[in-house]
């Protein structure tokens, strides 16, 4: 499977390269186009000997931490195809490989497809930890083979070795090697509350870091108000 | 005449420099900068008949046309939604666009409307279609990025990002995976196309753009 990007960094898209019986899952709705040999599944759950309460458990805590109830699964079947993925907003994407060591972190939002090797586990217990932030849900990503995830605005890297802070909202992924805390802004509760900074997380360790440059709550935020009133 | 397309792919603009007596139509409201010497008309190309047709595909009813006076005389067009210009060739095949999916064309081009059929209405999209074609080149736009695809055989697009095809590709309606995938999946019915021909599909659609700002909209309050 080779997964490549396109049209980065502001609408960018995952053009993926099946192998003959390959299979590659995704979000419900990322796909743009495809070969008229690749088949897709709809299902909740993560493997066929899941079974149905498996399935339904699976789709369940999905929709807990912010993804959709279903996945669809492509599959090249009579020769090898392709599939392209596009995330729902504007904005920059990354592809990782797992190798079976170290996990990755991914904010809920940003899961745009993986291969069956990677286990995408939303129940991780830490979850809970970063609740309290800007309604942030973090996906455990284990297992390996390669996956891609996207960003809204453009996506930076920071090999983080010591230290680094970072606000919630523009967190999009880090490796499992970090340690992190999420806490108030220093400056008191002056800054907390006028500072407009809110929660911020404090990575600590070595590890590979990735950050966007806007946030999506931002720009729904700035244009919410000009839009004509729901009921 | 020379055409520039710049700042590609987030925020394309199109930039034409044209010789005395060249022009070029334009979808109204596109224009962005031009030179004083460009004699600009808004008229309904095409007649009432012509105008109603491009009502119909989503577009306006007026077009202007801009004719150059002089020498290198400059007209800067720009899109309304934030992505990428492509220049489309009609001349050997006519091509099919995509509601909102123009921004300009060379004289000789005539843009009419196509009833793409009850089938596109299934599938949430536009019941017209515009059909670009005669003599001269096409400027379409998107919500996005383009991807140029060369097709020959077969190949399944997701409705919501169709911009443009050409007419030598034809296209069938489908679900994709079973009937479970239909209500569940998030893919709907997609477009198959059949033939060989270039389709140009944007990376993003507006649609999901406007349901993700939905929530962010201020709650009415009754009183």
């Amino acid at each position: 499977m080779e997964i490549e990007l396109l049209h980065r960094p502001a609408y960018a898209v995952a053009r993926v390269k099946l192998a003959q019986g390959e299979t590659i899952v995704a979000e419900a709705g990322a796909m743009m186009t495809m070969d008229t040999h690749v088949d897709m599944e709809t299902s909740a759950a993560k493997s066929k000997d899941q079974g149905m309460l498996g399935g339904l458990m699976s789709g369940l805590k999905r929709m807990v931490a912010g993804e959709s109830f279903f996945q669809n699964k492509f599959t090249a079947t009579s020769a090898p195809g392709e599939v392209m993925l596009t995330p729902t907003l504007q904005g920059d994407m990354e592809t990782h490989t797992l190798d079976g060591s170290n996990g990755l972190m991914l904010q809920s939002a940003a899961y745009v497809c993986s291969a069956l090797g990677v286990d995408v586990d939303a129940s991780w217990g830490g979850a809970r930890s970063f609740f309290g932030g800007e309604g942030l849900i973090m996906l455990k990503c284990t297992g390996s083979g390669p996956l891609a995830f996207s960003s809204f605005g453009g996506i930076r890297k920071i090999q983080v070795d010591g230290s680094y802070i970072v606000d919630t909202g523009h967190i999009v992924a880090f490796e499992d090697t970090l340690k992190f805390n999420v806490h108030r802004f220093g400056g008191g509760w002056k800054a907390f509350i006028l500072g407009g900074e809110g929660l911020v997380c404090t990575f600590k360790g070595t590890g590979t870091l990735w950050i966007q440059t806007r946030t999506s709550e931002g720009f729904g935020e700035a244009l919410g108000p000009l839009l004509p009133m729901r009921s | 005449m020379n055409v520039e397309i710049r700042n590609r792919p987030d925020y394309a603009s199109l930039h034409v420099f044209m010789d005395e007596g060249e022009q070029v139509v334009t979808e109204s409201g596109a224009m962005m900068g031009m030179d004083p010497g460009l004699k600009m008309e808004t008229n309904m190309k095409g007649g009432l008949l012509g105008a109603a047709k491009r009502a119909l595909g989503g577009e306006s009813v007026f077009l202007n046309t801009y004719t150059s006076t002089g020498a290198a005389q400059r007209l800067d067009l720009a899109p309304s939604a934030p992505g990428d210009i492509v220049e489309v060739d009609i001349s050997a095949q006519p091509v099919m666009v995509q509601r909102g999916g123009y921004l300009a064309m060379t004289p000789g081009v005539t843009l009419d409307a196509k009833w793409a059929g009850a089938k596109s209405f299934f599938a949430g999209e536009a019941l017209v279609m515009l059909r670009g074609h005669g003599e001269g080149k096409l400027w379409i736009c998107s919500y996005g990025a383009i991807e140029e695809i060369e097709v020959s055989g077969t190949y399944i697009v997701d409705t919501s990002h169709i911009v443009a095809f050409q007419e030598s590709l034809t296209y069938t309606l489908r679900k994709v995976g079973g009937l479970k995938s239909l209500f569940l999946s998030g893919e709907g019915l997609v477009c198959e196309f059949r033939g060989t021909g270039k389709l140009w599909v944007q990376t993003r659609n507006a649609p999901n753009l406007a349901s993700f700002l939905h929530p962010f909209r201020t709650v009415r309050k009754n009183d």
